[in-house]
């Protein structure tokens, strides 16, 4: 029995030793990599959908009334922006320890359809100002995340 | 309904999830709690002048919760970074000693 716990607790410390040198090991000259490098291209692609959802928001606002606001007369808006969203999305996907940042492209993904759908419902000049607020806070936390990223290199 | 009661509710259920991570979390949870606690606002004012549906006031709340989640996912990332940065430290503090001890380059 009690040569039978010394060889388990020799076990345990050489598995501890392996695994402690594998560590190491993978860190290499590099160091270790918890979450994926900075991508200029997700950064350049959240920054140019933010600018695209303002305009649109901005032109609602505006125009709040006219026929030229009515869910109908703007389905190619959603469209476009879908895709726009969706290549984003692939993107990140391709890239190594990306998950967060899929995570929160996901989430942009399901406000963009639920704003399809309160226009559906009728949007009024009160809903834009929560709507901005939404969107522009998802968008910085995004590119705050992925400008973290850049990690300080010396 | 008053929107500073809702964010202190809101953050007092938060810090006793959160747990140690609560310093680097509450300013995010603060910033993402307002913007719920105002979304009911308007949700609120709305519905009492008969000019919201439930199902658009769902729509707006839904909208508020993926945004709060996306800015603590973004807490979460910095973290990692953090957690990167102070595991890559410790092994540069250690790698000439490691290295001249086992005699190749290893780290």
């Amino acid at each position: 029995m009690i040569g039978q716990g010394r060889r388990q607790k020799t076990h345990i410390i050489a598995l501890g030793t392996i695994t402690f040198l594998f560590v190491l090991t993978l860190a290499g000259c590099s160091g270790i990599k918890l979450i994926s490098e900075y991508d200029r291209e997700t950064d350049i692609a959240v920054t140019a959908f933010q600018k695209k959802m303002e305009r649109f928001l901005i032109f609602l606002e505006r125009n709040i009334g006219k026929e030229k606001v009515e869910y109908k007369n703007n389905t190619g808006f959603y469209d476009g922006i879908r895709v726009d969203l969706s290549a984003i999305r692939v993107r990140a996907s391709a890239i190594p320890k990306n998950e967060i940042t899929i995570q929160q492209i996901d989430l942009l993904i399901k406000n963009v359809g639920n704003l399809e759908s309160i226009h559906k419902l009728g949007i009024s000049q009160e809903d834009i100002p929560p709507l901005r607020t939404a969107f522009n806070g998802s968008c910085t936390a995004i590119l705050k995340l992925e400008l973290t990223k850049k990690r300080d290199t010396h | 309904m008053d929107v500073s009661e809702l964010v202190s509710d809101m953050l007092i259920a938060a810090r006793d999830v959160l747990g140690r991570r609560w310093p680097e979390a509450k300013g995010y949870a603060e910033t993402a709690f307002v913007q719920i606690a105002e979304a009911i606002l308007y949700i609120e004012t709305q519905r009492a002048l008969g000019k919201m549906s439930q199902e658009k006031a769902r729509l707006h709340l839904d909208i508020q919760k993926n945004t709060s989640k996306t800015v603590m996912l973004t807490l979460e990332g910095l973290e990692l970074v953090a957690v990167e940065a102070a595991i890559n430290a410790a092994l540069k503090v250690i790698k000439d000693t490691i290295n001249k001890t086992l005699g190749f380059l290893l780290i």
